[in-house]
């Protein structure tokens, strides 16, 4: 009994700041319909700020202009408390940024976009944090602590101290905060009736944006509040722990339908206890039998209850039918969007340059047969050049980041599913390829496809999950399950050195050669894929479900090949990092690994092919050829603020990516121009004649539709 | 002339409420038949338990001699059901020619994961044969000039022709167009009558249509359907459907 009650303070702590991210999470989705999975990232951001201002930060501002010198230099800090309201007031101030900036521009896309974009700005503010306050640990010393270490009082022979026991109250405190704002504020209630009836509500004069700005702002300031709880708690936060911690906040929230608070409150603490049980009962028993428990506990509690479909859970919870990232559907409406409009860039172009526009058309081709066979030159011939030796294992990662990518592609891209686990496929390719090879030491070609082939019942594991889940569903469970994955399983095969090949190949350039024909072949069967029948289907279960099976595509089969071929394509990546790095490595199979290079695919192009070239040219090769000349000394996270910022400003212009950009910009560029283009006329007329109808009236050519018809919810 | 599809004592219920309330009637092989009623009379439900979409509470859908009461919405294409939906739907960022080779997709019998992939035998001449009917289907429609247009930068009517297209060179024996002229200018309903009926002469098929407008419905129909309240009022001649009192009564109100 003794024992059992040992771990309640630890349960109730670890559930209740579990709670606390699952209130956030549910404050702002409630709202705005936005799963934001940036959440942790904020927490992690206002956490360091906080912790550098009780720290103490030396400043200096200095200004020059003309005959006014200013010079100031000073030492900022402030003792916790006086830090406090500082800190939330900075939350508060990036909740409005981001409302401003990066959520409203998308406030009428599809899921799968707020999903991408969310996981973007994750990706912004981690390393953002890490720019700002350095990569390393935060570390809370004692007397930093938000209330003393000491032990409080004794529960059962086991000593609870006082930072515990106010973190505990602290969350019960802000729980019913929240409960009674939404119970007894106007503000409250209105954002209760968007909730259940967006459209009603707006008809009735409550305005979504009010609201929008209201739980963001509060939505962050509880982050915060959560952020520097968690990071006193935890003695020593690394700035990627909290993201982690978005799934357990996630997991808590999902359970209440994204919408209760009251559940999810629950359901935190309860996940929180589950752990502590496992970790309490289950890990001395046998450490490394049980590694990763508490993980795998969060999963089945994920999986479990989005597979009972409560009807509490789909109430609340809007499932597109249109689920395509590259549908341009979620076309975004932003001033930015406007100001670096291509269209406009390219009209400015058109009429500063005197160039006629055929011309210049007419000459593409050759230029494009340039640009692909220097490409395809340079490749080939690429250990030949006079290079520094330090050239091949960049490139040698670039192939591998290529095939990452390329898996995206297929996945997201062209069946609209989105999977936040790759990095587990990439795990099974290495882990497999290094087992066949090593423990049942065959022969060069077989550990290969071994590795692959192990990949394809678990994807059809993974994929089952996505013949009932859609958009958020989907991406929560698969990210516990690749988290689950990253804690339970890939540790187990960390094996550090790389897979011997045959002699004749086991040199840096031979790999290269052979890298490059693996994933040449594999690039050409994606092109197959895309341009035949299973491509077709692809795509038909990516724009409506409904409407492929009213034509005779099924959904399940289709859904489940189109994630075996990407979880193939995945684990071809992870055997080739066996054969040049070792077994698995876990950092490659890890869930922000997952995430960054989703991000990155979106930018390049995830709707097509080129996309994964011109991604691995910007951040394969680029970063890692920099990253090996400078021998890293001074990490810099320019390059992901920027690559995530990217990605944000990709979503709101062109969804479809880096690589469809030119045409996307002629596209857009002729239906502006073509309010009357004879030749639209002219077929309007054939369509009427061939119909035998009188040619009287027939709406405009270019016929845009209203944007309601665009909306898949409105028109239903 | 004999009966291809029956639908006997068919029920929805929703809640408490009936959508459908044991309908039943036959349908002759390659007729035209027109289903009329006010809103919420169950007649999209209706073609909702024809295609699959809604299973039956009660009741048994059989088109030439198959039970179709339980067979999913996609088996139902190999088995010659093909269907339009009230508000237009197609795979919205695909171009029209690509959207007429994707609902081929069940014909394509020599086309496996494999063979497709790699292009052998059978795979090639399923390419052709796709690519060929599609081009043909959008000759009869006349949208071959609209060929490579996205599907959602179509205006309705125009989106409306597309389906049109896309239902028919999947080679329906049984043709359900739910309301095609909702939502159209007035010239472009004027001209969906010659060309449905061009539709059902090129396919040779049993068409059933769900519609609003009353002159279009009476013109082309062999047999009307009237409904009302998930029931079946009447079924005739058009003529004859269109003066009988209850049908009349569904419409305007009943008169004490």
């Amino acid at each position: 009994m003794t024992d059992f009650l040992s771990t309640l303070p630890g349960g109730l702590v670890t559930g209740a700041v579990y709670a606390l991210l699952a209130m956030g999470l549910v404050l702002i989705y409630k709202a705005t319909r936005v799963p934001n999975f940036a959440y942790g990232a904020m927490a992690t951001l206002v956490a360091f700020f906080h912790y550098d201002l009780v720290e103490g930060r030396s400043l200096s501002v200095s200004l020059d202009v003309l005959f006014v010198h200013v010079d100031w230099r000073g030492d900022v800090r402030l003792p916790f408390w006086g830090a406090v309201p500082v800190s939330l007031l900075f939350a508060a101030g990036l909740g409005l940024l981001i409302e401003r900036f990066i959520i409203r521009p998308f406030a009428r896309a599809p899921m799968v976009v707020h999903i991408i974009v969310s996981l973007g700005l994750a990706l912004l503010l981690s390393a953002t944090t890490q720019q700002l306050f350095g990569a390393d640990d935060l570390i809370v010393s004692n007397e930093r602590a938000i209330f003393p270490r000491t032990a409080a009082f004794s529960v059962g022979g086991v000593n609870v101290s006082w930072e515990r026991f106010g973190v505990i109250l602290l969350v019960i405190a802000l729980a019913g905060a929240v409960f009674a704002f939404f119970r007894f504020t106007a503000t409250g209630l209105a954002i209760r009736a968007v909730a259940t009836e967006r459209d009603v509500a707006s008809l009735l004069g409550v305005s979504a944006r009010q609201l929008s700005v209201v739980s963001w702002v509060g939505g962050s300031v509880v982050a915060g509040a959560a952020g520097i709880a968690l990071a006193s708690l935890v003695v020593s936060s690394n700035p990627n722990l909290l993201l982690l911690l978005t799934v357990k906040g996630f997991a808590a929230a999902i359970v209440g339908g994204l919408t209760s608070f009251p559940i999810a409150v629950l359901a935190g603490f309860l996940i929180g206890f589950g752990e502590e049980l496992v970790r309490h009962y289950l890990l001395p028993v046998d450490r490394a039998l049980f590694q990763g428990a508490p993980e795998v506990l969060t999963l089945g509690a994920v999986i479990v209850v989005l597979a009972l479909r409560p009807k509490w859970i789909f109430a609340g919870i809007r499932e597109d039918e249109d689920s395509g990232v590259t549908s341009r559907g979620g076309m975004a409406d932003s001033a930015l969007a406007r100001m670096i409009d291509p269209v406009e860039v390219y009209r400015l172009a058109k009429a500063a340059l005197p160039l006629s526009s055929p011309r210049w058309l007419r000459a593409m081709p050759a230029v494009k047969i340039a640009v692909v066979g220097g490409i395809v030159a340079f490749v080939l011939l690429f250990p030949l050049l006079p290079l520094p030796g330090f050239w091949t294992l960049p490139a040698n990662l670039t192939l591998i980041y290529l095939l990452v990518m390329l898996s995206f592609v297929v996945l997201v891209g062209w069946l609209g599913q989105i999977s936040l686990a790759q990095g587990a496929f990439v795990a099974v390719g290495g882990a497999g390829t290094a087992i066949f090879a090593n423990t049942f030491d065959l022969p060069f070609p077989l550990p290969l496809l071994g590795g692959v082939l192990l990949s394809i019942p678990v994807s059809i594991v993974v994929g089952l999950p996505a013949l009932r889940l859609r958009g958020l569903h989907l991406a929560v469970a698969t990210l516990a399950f690749g988290l689950a994955a990253e804690r339970a399983i890939v540790p187990r095969f960390d094996i550090a050195n790389p897979v011997r090949l045959p002699p004749s190949l086991d040199t840096d350039t031979a790999r290269y050669y052979l890298f490059l024909a693996l994933t040449a072949i594999t690039m050409a069967l994606a092109w197959r894929i895309q341009r035949t029948r299973v491509g077709r289907s692809f795509f038909a279960i990516r724009d409506s479900e409904t409407v492929a099976s009213a034509y005779g595509i099924r959904p399940v089969r289709t859904k489940l090949t189109g994630f075996v071929v990407s979880g193939a394509i995945a684990s071809l990546a992870g055997t080739m990092i066996a054969y040049q790095l070792g077994g698995v490595n876990t950092q490659y199979a890890s869930v922000f690994f997952s995430i960054s290079w989703l991000a990155n695919a979106v930018v390049a192009g995830i709707g097509a092919i080129a996309g994964p070239v011109i991604g691995a040219l910007m951040f394969g090769l680029y970063p890692e050829l920099t990253k090996s000349a400078v021998q890293a000394t001074s990490i810099s996270f320019i390059p992901q603020i920027v690559a995530s910022a990217l990605l944000i400003v990709v979503m709101a212009v062109n969804p479809e990516g880096l690589a469809s950009m030119s045409r996307f910009v002629r596209s857009r560029a002729t239906a502006y121009d073509d309010v009357a283009d004879p030749a639209d006329v002219e077929a309007i007329e054939a369509v009427v004649a061939a119909t035998g109808g009188v040619a009287t009236e027939v709406d405009g050519g270019d016929g845009r539709v209203g944007d309601e018809a665009r909306d898949p919810e409105v028109v239903r | 002339m004999s009966t291809a599809l029956s639908i006997e004592g068919v029920e929805v219920r929703f809640g408490g409420v009936r959508a459908l309330d044991g309908v039943s009637f036959d349908v002759e092989e390659g007729s035209i038949t027109g289903i009329i009623g006010p809103n919420g009379a169950g007649k999209t439900t209706l073609f909702d338990c024809i295609s699959g979409f809604r299973r039956p509470s009660a009741g048994r859908i059989t088109f030439a001699g198959v039970d179709l009461t339980k067979r999913a919405p996609w088996e139902r294409t190999s088995l010659g059901v093909g269907r339009t939906f009230q508000n237009a739907r197609l795979f919205r960022s695909m171009a029209i020619r690509d959207i007429l080779r994707t609902v081929q997709h069940d014909g394509m019998r020599r086309s496996g994961f494999f063979r497709s992939v790699l292009g052998l035998g059978g795979a090639r001449d399923d390419e052709r044969e796709v690519a060929r009917r599609a081009d043909e289907v959008l000759e009869l429609v006349g949208l071959a000039p609209h060929a490579d247009k996205p599907a959602m930068e179509l205006s309705t009517g125009m989106l409306r022709l597309a389906e049109l297209a896309a239902v028919v060179a999947v080679r329906p024996r049984l043709l359900l167009l739910d309301e095609p002229s909702s939502g159209i200018a007035q010239a472009e309903t004027e001209a969906l009558a010659p060309l449905l009926r061009r539709l059902a002469a090129y396919l040779d098929a049993t068409v059933v249509i769900i519609e609003h407008d009353m002159p279009l419905i009476m013109g082309i129909s062999d047999e009307i359907v009237a409904m009302a309240s998930g029931k079946l009022v009447t079924k005739g001649r058009p003529d004859d459907v269109r003066n009988h009192p209850d049908v009349l009564a569904s419409y305007l109100g009943k008169t004490a």
